[in-house]
């Protein structure tokens, strides 16, 4: 067998191995990559920084489940880490009933990470004074119309069934003229929806966590100004924790940036198979 | 190593998964029937918790009947399976269809088409800057050479065949970035399962 029609019945198994292996070893020896900062990533962050906490809150929509979760869930901790740094009251739903418990786990996980470090009750993050967990909206278009109106009418009760209108937060935040911001992560076409019925329809600012396959689909919108904002995939995390990072010198996790190392050896494993594949294809079709 | 049961439930879990990519297997059927298993309880028990407790029991038990009548509707769902009684099944998607049209339309035509096209109208202004000019007429001659590729109603001759070639060419730019972005996104998958199997179960990732 030639050298050539050997590279094009490579066992597809031998592939997944060595991208498999592309992958795990710079985890397993990280080195440091410099980032660079997209244009997208650095508009939502300069958004959610120029929100006045004392007036408005930041709304971030967990439209995810695990199936997308690690590349959605570091979007969604670094922004709830955002908002907490700056004091702004933080509101959080999620449209995917398997997004709930991933937001449930993100809230604690950020809370107890704040926490630890206050010293004060002022410092403390406390929950319905500082942040409010919705839950779930059972018909999602309903819930996003009625909170341009009342947003405790479109949750009467949050995640824990407290009633929402009761919770300190909520006394001054009511609808999307207290919200500076709707950020919300998906691997779907929701953030898309949230611009038709929350930015055309009340002209609340919408940004988007989106996965990479998604991210295409909204530059349409980010170019127009429908949205204030993106962070594209595992990369865009990356960008975002090393903002947050640099400007608020918070200790903590960086999952995405850790994983950008892999990130890149594996980009490059896939281009060199996919370059030799071609090289393949060609040099087996001019014999023949 | 992780001592937490629930991580090697995980682990083991994750390992059946994959272990379809040499080739398919019991293990894998196994995991793959007990994820749709449980997420079809975790979607029962959402359910009840956070859509029929707050929005029907506790609104009833505080004296609010008037959400008797949405569950009226929503039972009717139900008559489906009493076939001398199934056309009022008609009722609620009738209720969920003109609902969701009317409120869709407008808001799709605003927000989908309006301003979209908007964004593609080149003015003077943003020739104030060179490289937003460039980009600005770079988008207008993608969006009308690919609007034209699509348009079957005469044959790419004549000046349609170079305009509706430089249409293919976007189109191709476009298929390109996705699949880069697609590779992002499944690399970034894997990332976060390999971080989950030797990290937080083996311990091998600091």
């Amino acid at each position: 067998m030639k050298f050539w029609e050997y590279l094009l019945k490579i066992d597809r198994r031998v592939v997944f191995l060595v991208v498999g292996l592309s992958v795990l070893i710079p985890l397993i020896f990280p080195f440091y990559i410099k980032t660079n900062v997209m244009p997208t990533t650095q508009k939502l962050f300069d958004t959610i920084e120029e929100i006045d906490p004392g007036a408005q809150g930041i709304l971030i929509a967990a439209d995810y489940d695990p199936q997308t979760m690690p590349e959605l869930q570091p979007m969604f901790i670094v922004l709830l880490r955002h908002s907490f740094a700056r004091r702004i009251p933080v509101l959080v739903m999620s449209s995917y009933m398997q997004g709930i418990g991933l937001a449930k786990q993100g809230l604690d996980q950020v809370a107890e990470e704040f926490n630890s470090r206050a010293k004060t009750n002022a410092d403390s993050i406390i929950y319905g004074r500082d942040y409010v967990f919705l839950g779930f909206p059972p018909l999602w278009l309903a819930a996003v119309l009625r909170m341009g109106s009342d947003i405790s009418q479109a949750f009467p009760a949050d995640y824990y069934k407290n009633r929402t209108a009761s919770l300190e937060m909520m006394k001054r935040i009511k609808n999307y003229n207290d919200i500076g911001i709707v950020v919300s992560i998906a691997g779907s076409g929701i953030p898309q929806s949230w611009v038709t019925y929350a930015n055309t329809r009340f002209g609340v600012k919408v940004g988007s966590g989106a996965t990479a396959v998604m991210a295409p689909d909204f530059y349409p919108f980010l170019q127009t100004g429908q949205m204030s904002g993106m962070i594209a995939g595992l990369k865009g995390a990356s960008e975002y924790e090393y903002l947050v990072n640099t400007k608020y010198n918070l200790p903590g996790p960086t999952p995405a940036t850790k994983g950008m190392g892999s990130q890149s050896i594996a980009h490059l494993t896939i281009l060199l198979l996919v370059v030799i594949g071609n090289i393949g294809y060609f040099a087996s079709r001019r014999r023949r | 190593m992780s001592h937490d049961p629930w991580v090697w439930i995980g682990a083991f879990l994750t390992i059946g998964i994959f272990s379809f990519l040499y080739k398919e297997n019991p293990f894998y059927r196994f995991c793959e029937h007990l994820f749709v298993g449980v997420a079809n309880g975790y979607a029962i028990a959402v359910t009840w918790h956070l859509v029929l407790t707050p929005r029907l029991i506790m609104p009833l038990q505080g004296g609010n009947y008037l959400v008797l009548i949405p569950m009226i509707i929503g039972i009717l769902y139900f008559f489906r399976f009493i076939p001398r009684l199934s056309w009022l099944v008609r009722i609620p998607i009738a209720v969920a269809l003109g609902f969701s049209s009317g409120v869709s339309i407008p808001a799709i035509i605003q927000a989908d088409v309006i301003k979209q096209m908007q964004g593609t109208v080149v003015y003077p202004h943003l020739f104030a800057n060179w490289q937003q000019g460039f980009w600005a007429i770079l988008i207008f001659i993608g969006v009308i050479a690919t609007i034209f590729f699509f348009f079957f109603s005469k044959e790419h001759k004549g000046i349609l065949k170079p305009v509706s070639y430089i249409g293919i060419i976007f189109i191709m730019v476009g298929f390109g970035a996705s699949f880069g972005y697609t590779v992002m996104a499944r690399l970034s998958l894997l990332i976060g399962r390999l971080q989950f199997l030797f990290g937080i179960w083996l311990g091998l990732i600091k």
